[in-house]
């Protein structure tokens, strides 16, 4: 079995790792090997690459350095540090002129970029892994649950680099959320943002957009919001009540990560994943569904 | 007065775009699909950005408002739509990397690169989230080595940038 390096990026790591403590147990279960590197910042895709492109591309190159010297691709949970690390391993295996200028600034620490490893949303792998290896370890069917599933823009595009899924409607993450019996609902909003982006620049539009994919989720039915980022969750969590207020709607309705999910479905404990800490209370559902 | 941005052309024409940039034709395809327009369309229009970025004039520099650049949420949905396959948010990464390098745009985000110069992460370990880690039973992250970050972003000039 292949084991591959954990990229879990900034904001799982060091500020909700909550996140990293379901993931772990869901691959732990489903057989997928990780192992820790010295990674930086992979660099935020949106941030920093908006400050200056050629810093990011050396900075991520440095990273997929590290990957290759042990040949193994890396697995990202985050969208962010996904995108970065696959536009920057594409663009400079591909581009000789801008691999060359890269590799001469790398070499002032003694390091080069080859282009000899891949790397891979954990959407990805879990959809690898696939809906039959899922069901064999349910122990709570979900059945009746209706989730809004929101897999976030950096996973999926721009498709011709990135090749996960549709660019504009992406089916590997319903597809794992409805192996574990519960019901992914149609909703028009559902490759819009999470409205994260802009919200650096300035919150009003992005409250504004948070609030439009919530209420069109909340219009189809969805008791949840399933996501596969950090940057996305964070939004939809932390933010929520910031879109609340802004708006004068209310929704209250509690964000997973897909790992979440598939964690409660396989019958592990709230408490061990820390889902105490989401800050949009998820405890009445799970108290509706018997997963609490 | 309108003057063309001669700099601000050059850059754009080297944003390994090919000659793609050209077969514009103002279909206004990506404006339509572009959240932050939906939303905004007095203050934010890709389209726009595009036709003043081939024609090398640049619309925001040195203006109070730059929500017309900043303002994109980098969805990359009018890459996706634009059948022309012009992949607009590079050259909006080439306008920004300007707005930055005049001493302009939001704070976040020369911020956030300081950040990541002095610590190597965006969001720097903190004991709070080790304790927290360990709680779950979670690996220590493992820190990157962060005099090679900082050589490598003086080499790009970064350090120049965020006048470090
Ligand atoms: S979608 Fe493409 S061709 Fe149409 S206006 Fe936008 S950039 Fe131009
Ligand atoms: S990437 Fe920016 S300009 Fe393009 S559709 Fe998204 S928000 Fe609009």
């Amino acid at each position: 079995m292949t084991e591959y390096k954990m990229f879990q990026g900034c904001t799982i790591g060091n500020r909700i790792p909550f996140l990293e403590a379901s993931a772990r147990m869901v691959f732990d279960k489903l057989g997928i090997k990780t192992s820790e590197g010295p990674f930086a910042c992979c660099p935020d895709p949106v941030g920093f690459n908006s400050v200056d492109h050629t810093s990011w591309l050396a900075m991520g190159a440095r990273n997929l350095t590290i990957a290759e010297a042990e040949e193994k691709d890396i697995i990202s949970l985050c969208n962010g540090c996904f995108q970065t690390l696959k536009l920057v391993n594409k663009e400079l295996s591909h581009d000789e002129h801008e691999r060359e200028k890269i590799n001469k600034i790398l070499g002032e620490v003694g390091k080069e970029f080859k282009g000899t490893i891949n790397v891979k949303h954990f959407v990805e792998v879990l959809h690898e892994v696939g809906e039959e290896k899922i069901k064999e370890s349910i122990k709570n069917d979900l059945s009746g649950l209706k989730v809004a599933c929101h897999t976030g823009c950096h996973y999926n595009r721009p498709s011709e680099i990135v090749q996960t899924d549709d660019p504009l409607k992406p089916v590997k993450l319903r597809e794992i959320v409805a192996a574990t019996g519960a019901t992914p609902v149609d909703y028009d909003e559902e490759v819009l943002c999470c409205g994260a982006g802009v919200g650096n620049t300035e919150e009003e539009p992005a409250m504004q957009i948070l609030a439009n994919k919530l209420s069109s989720a909340m219009n189809a039915g969805a008791e949840a919001i399933i996501v596969n980022c950090p940057a996305c969750f964070q939004q939809f969590d932390t933010n929520q009540k910031k879109a609340e207020k802004q708006t004068g709607n209310s929704y209250g309705l509690p964000v997973l990560y897909v790992t979440e999910l598939l964690a409660l479905a396989f019958g592990m404990k709230p408490d061990d994943m820390g889902i105490k800490f989401h800050r949009t209370r998820p405890k009445d559902l799970l108290e509706k569904h018997n997963l609490a | 007065m309108v003057s063309v941005d001669f700099e601000l052309r050059k850059k754009v024409m080297d944003a390994h775009i090919g000659d793609t940039l050209k077969y514009c034709y103002q279909c206004n395809r990506c404006t339509d699909v572009c959240p932050v327009s939906q939303i905004a369309p007095d203050r934010y229009n890709p389209r726009g950005n595009i036709m003043a970025s081939f024609l090398g004039i640049n619309l925001f520099m040195g203006q109070k408002d730059n929500f017309g650049i900043w303002g994109c949420t980098v969805c990359d949905t009018c890459d996706e739509i634009c059948p022309q396959k012009i992949e607009l948010t590079e050259i909006f990464t080439v306008l920004k990397n300007m707005s930055i390098a005049a001493g302009e745009g939001p704070d976040y985000y020369t911020t956030q690169a300081s950040t990541i110069y002095d610590a190597g992460k965006a969001i720097p370990s903190q004991p709070a989230i080790e304790r927290r880690r360990e709680q779950l039973g979670l690996p220590k992250v493992e820190e990157p080595d962060v005099s090679e970050v900082q050589k490598i972003l003086n080499v790009t000039k970064l350090n120049k940038i965020l006048n470090k």
